[in-house]
């Protein structure tokens, strides 16, 4: 699946359980945003005071030809120092109110991504075997930003526009009712046609996103089965296929234009029309001299009804937003919604160090319903212990790992540590006592001396060093410019997988944990001096602390103190090496596949 | 054979007449834009000296609403015609584009990410739309409402209209030092964006490392420090950008403010009527909104520039593997006996494959092994020419493959690749995917090769349970249909290249995903079929690859061993060694049953 893929479309515009969630996160600024609200008010009745000010000079100083021309000029110039002194406050408060809301903006962003991010890493390992990386990146991504939007320049914008069209209707009742009613009476003809407008414009983009959408999927496959389609001759029949989709966007395109060139038009004719009846009822009133309306009145009309039409121009657009927004705000709280699973127990055992036993007591475990990897597994593991788990591919060594470190919770039986059910311990806890060594270690972007640290402050430069000399790691990281400060490029590019598994020896001797598991299944590419290596390190920190190793060198399997041997998911056979050896079972055909170093695969 | 890319312009052309028609609807709104304010000072103007009848009123409230309405009218027009231009050459730029695609190469697809030409094919080409619909729109709107305002302000009086332009100079010093500020700010803002970017991309791909350690809290607090960092140059940002828009509303105010200190002593003066004195504002008002527009229409030039130099990576992109002057063209059938005749390829500077020298006769069945990385995918993707060799050359029938039609070529060509790609259609769709297309295939009804769908599926031993679907061979696979398990996929492949009845038969590794057991009920179908075909098998089983009549071992892109199974296996190399491990493995298993 690609984000490309994913609707835009929410279940519903709007929904109000989703914005009651959002509006949470606000909450917090609920301060700052009341004052953006007070702002406003002074900012709105000041900028529509502007037009009556025209209204006096125009009245009282341009056509009052009653009074001499320097009293006139006077007048005058004591309004435009008003008209100066309004307009600069006006400014202020503009630039104070948009500071205020964009500083919300951004608080609100850094929220929703701290919490989203903080959820992600709550989340199980199986969540991440079902959603790509890139899906996840959209939503601390643009998801996050069309929330932040619709919060501040949606909710905002609207109150903002709400009292701007108050405020104009407030003041143009004040200069002329007569006029202002005209206005009033013609709106349920504008409120009616933009409805209209909005509703077909939504539904003619409605059709658009879902035409692109099959478009995006149809593309998407043709685009990863290219090779296919050209071994097999089928480009012809590809591209009428492509271009059906084509047109078919086009289509829904033209048709929303079509709608969306009225969206503008609409209220430039409702403007226009009420201009006509105004200049007409206004100009009767004149010529007649009643109502009391004058020519500055008139004028002052012109101003106002433009400020009151252009709030409602981009109304389609502004839905647009919202609906994009609330279709963000779905799969956001879907994520945060999404089980964890694994649970920290209300009460968790203390702490402080492991002595380091480690049991399975009748432990049946399955990824899938029903389909058990481990079945019925029971073993003991005193401390200070060295076991190597063998097994084929798929009898479920690995899992067992996954159990200890309680990556998975178990469906029958118990996990112990320290005579303890794993799920006893807070994860963390459990997990800052374990170290693990990954197959295909993850080397994040930053210092070789940070992925040995893993970003611990803790962790002092001595003990760095240390645990990378005690695993062998020590000279080929001296032998690099910069040595323990060298950056390491994004996923360890330039560092062989020999010399990643040293890394990740030495980042789990680091942490000096009380249980060690390795996971140290076959892989290929380890040139021989750095497999030497690494033998050498695995044979000094297997003595040390109990420790479980998924093992498939030889030369380990020989050097621990038991090794349980497993067959689909079951413990058939433990012992010691010459024990095992000795019975001649299953072990015995192992160690003989093992021996006989398979061709890698 | 590829068009040259064509410039953008070339894409308008075609509607060079509706273009045109556009273009007069702006020029009549425009016009009548300009107009209104003449009506409105003559209303203005008979009202105020008191001259004025109620029919003359009427007459000119009406000649108003007529010309504001027209202009309404024309401002419809020329969107909808120049957007719906925008949209036309939207369609057909996609549609040139994807045709590119399809004509582009195996390297090509490997070397692109399938996101980016989404990304091109998508939000790329909508910046393009943009551009030429804003563009064609807003360019010429702000090109002919800027001049011609002014020239009628200058034409109403010079002094005041001279007076109002003050504010230009400033507007635009302002403007350009504050957009250099702004942009910068911006840069610096994205670079931590995409710092913030990288590690969730890591702590998400790292996941795994990070709960095994148990430092989630740990690396909470760095993206926590990188987010703080990154509203902080936000902020600085916002700092810049946020005074804009207040700013330039006040300059208009000034604008206003002009006119009112010295056209309003010229109208008490008695030099200018109260009319033309509003025909000013008007005026004024008119210019504010392209002046504001300007920024942003220039961004959005810019932008769609930049998507069309990109889109145009993969318009003027030309395939190395194509039909060219060499072409036989005379050729419908070819030979099946393959030659390789010194054959090396080198791929970004690393030698994959060494002075193959092979051949292989019409009828004959090859099957190739060796350790992963060792060059079997690559030796016979040489055949199906989705990449050349570097050095050599292979000939079918004693021709040079590069002179071969591709189609011709590749019609004759049967292949199972190792990761089977299926399309979401119906599975009779999928394995007749190389037969003649049926021109509409309707869903639902019996695809019209479904004789040698059912042969094909038989062998493949695939038949019986389709069969045991619902729907049978019409099921609908992919996203909206059934997920099949991977050994339903692969021997779909075969089918898929059976079908097609080759010359030659190619499947790679394509036995991986099924049981021992099944394996055998296939191949003891399959090679009676291989019979007159020229077929090769790559595989890591010895029990498919013992049926072969010469088997060949490739590792680092060199041939190592060759020979029958029986002398393979007497000579004690790698593949002795791989046939005793498969021994033990299978003893592991039987054993312990």
């Amino acid at each position: 699946m690609n984000e490309h893929l994913e609707s835009d479309m929410p279940s519903r515009l709007f929904d109000k359980r989703l914005l009651r969630r959002l509006i949470v996160y606000a909450y917090p600024y609920r301060g700052y945003m009341l004052l953006a609200l007070v702002l406003t008010l002074p900012l709105t009745l000041l900028m529509n005071f502007l037009p009556l000010l025209i209204k006096r000079a125009i009245d009282d100083a341009l056509v009052a030809t009653g009074l001499d021309a320097a009293t006139r000029i006077a007048e005058l110039t004591s309004i435009a120092w008003i008209f100066l002194s309004i307009a600069g406050v006006v400014v202020f408060l503009r630039y104070a109110q948009g500071y205020v809301m964009s500083w919300i903006g951004q608080k609100i962003l850094f929220d929703l991504r701290a919490d989203i991010y903080a959820k992600i890493m709550r989340l199980p390992l199986r969540y991440f075997d079902r959603n790509p990386v890139g899906r996840l990146m959209t939503r601390v991504g643009s998801d996050v930003d069309a929330m932040q939007r619709l919060l501040t320049d949606g909710l905002v914008g609207l109150i903002v526009d709400v009292f701007t069209i108050l405020g104009i209707i407030g003041y143009m009742i004040y200069l002329s009712p007569r006029l202002a009613s005209i206005l009033l009476v013609l709106l349920p003809l504008l409120f009616i046609s933009l409805v209209y407008l909005n509703v077909k414009v939504r539904q003619a983009h409605r059709e658009v996103r879902k035409r692109q959408s099959a478009l995006n999927s149809y593309l998407q496959e043709m685009l990863t089965g290219m090779t296919t389609i050209q071994l097999f001759n089928r480009e012809e029949t590809t591209r009428r296929g492509f271009n059906g989709f084509n047109q078919r966007l086009r289509d829904a395109n033209l048709y929303s234009v079509k709608w969306f060139s009225l969206s503008f038009p609409v209220t430039e004719i409702q403007n226009a029309l009420t201009l006509s009846f105004i200049l007409l009822v206004g100009g009767h009133a004149l010529l007649t001299g009643e109502h009391g309306i004058t020519i500055g009145v008139l004028i002052a009309y012109l101003a106002y009804l433009r400020d009151f039409f252009r709030p409602l121009e981009d109304l389609s657009e502004k839905s647009n937003v919202l609906q994009a927004a609330m279709a963000s705000s779905e799969r956001v709280f879907g994520l945060i919604d999404e089980p964890e699973f694994l649970h920290d127990p209300a009460a968790p055992a203390p702490l402080d160090r492991f002595k380091g036993k480690v049991e399975f007591d009748r432990v049946r475990f399955a990824y899938n319903h029903e389909h058990w990897v481990l079945n019925d597994v029971s073993f003991t593991i005193e401390p200070g212990q060295s076991i190597a788990i063998v097994g084929a591919t798929g009898s479920g060594k690995s899992t067992i790992i996954s159990l200890i470190a309680r990556f998975y919770d178990v469906q029958q039986g118990s996990v112990r540590v320290d005579d303890r059910d794993v799920r006893d311990y807070r994860q963390s806890d459990l997990r800052r006592h374990i170290g693990i060594v990954l197959q295909d270690p993850f080397i994040f972007s930053g210092t070789l001396g940070e992925n040995i640290t893993l970003f611990n402050p803790a962790v002092t430069r001595e003990r760095m060093v240390e645990a990378a000399r005690y695993v062998n790691a020590h000279t080929f990281i001296e032998n690099r410019p910069g040595g323990y400060d060298a950056p390491v490029l994004e996923r360890g590019a330039g560092l062989s997988t020999g010399q990643k598994q040293l890394l990740a020896l030495a980042r789990a001797i680091a942490q000096d944990p009380d249980i060690l598991l390795i996971l140290d299944e076959a892989t290929a590419n380890v040139d021989t001096e750095t497999e030497l290596l690494i033998q050498d390190a695995l044979h000094r920190i297997l003595h040390e602390r109990t420790s479980i190793i998924i093992a498939h060198r030889l030369s380990t399997i020989r050097d621990v103190d038991r090794i349980l041997v497993l067959r689909h998911g079951e413990l058939v056979e433990e012992g010691s090496h010459p024990q095992l050896l000795a019975r001649g079972g299953y072990y015995r055909k192992l160690y003989d596949l093992l021996a006989h170093q398979p061709p890698p695969r | 054979m590829p068009p040259p890319a064509k410039p953008l312009k070339d894409y308008v052309a075609p509607y060079r007449t509706r273009a045109t028609l556009g273009f007069l609807s702006v020029v009549g709104a425009i016009a009548l834009g300009l107009i209104v304010p003449f009506i409105l000072r003559n209303i203005i103007d008979g009202i105020e000296s008191g001259e004025f009848t109620a029919r003359k009123l009427h007459q000119l409230v009406a000649m108003f609403f007529a010309a504001s309405a027209a202009a309404v009218f024309f401002s419809v027009l020329m969107r909808k015609i120049l957007l719906g231009v925008a949209q036309h050459v939207e369609y057909d730029i996609r549609k040139d584009v994807f045709n590119a695609l399809t004509r582009l190469d195996f390297a090509f697809f490997q070397r692109e990410r399938t996101g980016d030409i989404m990304t091109k094919m998508s939000s790329d080409l909508g910046a393009i739309r943009e551009l030429v619909g804003q563009g064609l729109l807003q360019g010429s709107r702000i090109a002919l409402g800027f001049p011609f305002a002014f020239g009628i302000m200058f034409a109403l009086n010079v002094k005041l209209a001279l007076t109002i332009m003050l504010i230009i100079p400033v507007i635009s010093i302002v403007f350009f030092f504050i957009i250099r500020v702004i942009r910068r700010r911006y840069d610096i803002s994205q670079e931590q964006f995409s710092t913030i970017s990288n590690f969730c991309q890591e702590s998400f791909a790292g996941f795994r490392t990070i709960k095994g350690f148990g430092i989630e809290e740990r690396m909470r607090g760095r993206f926590r420090e990188q987010n703080e960092e990154y509203i902080r140059r936000n902020m600085s940002l916002t700092r810049a950008e946020e005074p804009v828009w207040p700013f330039m509303i006040f300059m208009f105010g000034m604008g206003t403010l002009l006119l009112l200190l010295v056209g309003g002593r010229l109208v008490i003066e008695g030099q200018m009527s109260l009319g033309e004195f509003v025909q000013f504002n008007q005026y004024l008002l008119y210019l504010q909104w392209p002046m504001l527009a300007l920024g942003w229409t220039s961004n959005l030039i810019q932008r769609g520039l930049a998507s069309w130099k990109r889109v145009q990576t993969i318009l003027g992109a030309v395939p190395d593997i194509a039909d060219g002057p060499h072409t036989r063209h005379d050729l419908t059938t070819i030979q099946g006996d393959i030659r390789f005749e010194d054959v090396s390829l080198t791929l970004g500077g690393t030698r994959l494959l060494h002075n193959i020298n092979l051949v292989i006769p019409e009828g004959q069945t090859l099957a190739i092994t060796g350790p992963t990385g060792g060059g079997k995918t690559l030796l016979v993707s040489l055949i199906q020419r989705l990449i050349d060799p570097t050095e050599g050359r292979i000939t079918l029938g004693g021709i040079d493959l590069r002179h071969i039609p591709l189609k011709v070529l590749r019609a004759s060509l049967g292949v199972a690749p190792q990761e089977t790609f299926l399309f979401s259609d119906t599975l009779a769709n999928n394995i007749s995917l190389g037969l003649p297309a049926a021109e509409t295939s309707p869903p639902a009804s019996s695809s019209p090769h479904e004789e040698k769908v059912l042969w094909a599926a038989c062998i493949a031993h695939l038949r019986d349970e389709v069969e045991g679907f619902p729907n049978q061979f019409q099921t609908m696979l992919g996203e909206r249909g059934v997920t099949l398990s991977g050994g339903q996929r692969q021997r779909t492949a075969i089918s898929r290249a059976l079908a097609l009845d080759p010359r030659i038969l190619i499947l790679d590794d394509v036995f991986s995903a099924v049981d021992t057991h099944t394996e055998a009920r296939i191949l003891e179908q399959l090679l009676p079929v291989l019979g007159p075909r020229t077929s090769i098998l790559i595989s890591h089983r010895v029990s498919t690859l013992r049926h072969a009549d010469r088997i060949l071992v490739l590792d680092e892109g060199a041939m190592i061993e060759e020979g029958s199974h029986e002398e393979l296996v007497a000579r004690g190399g790698y593949y002795a060694d791989l046939d005793e491990t498969q021994r033990l493995e299978a003893r592991l298993e039987e054993g312990a049953s």
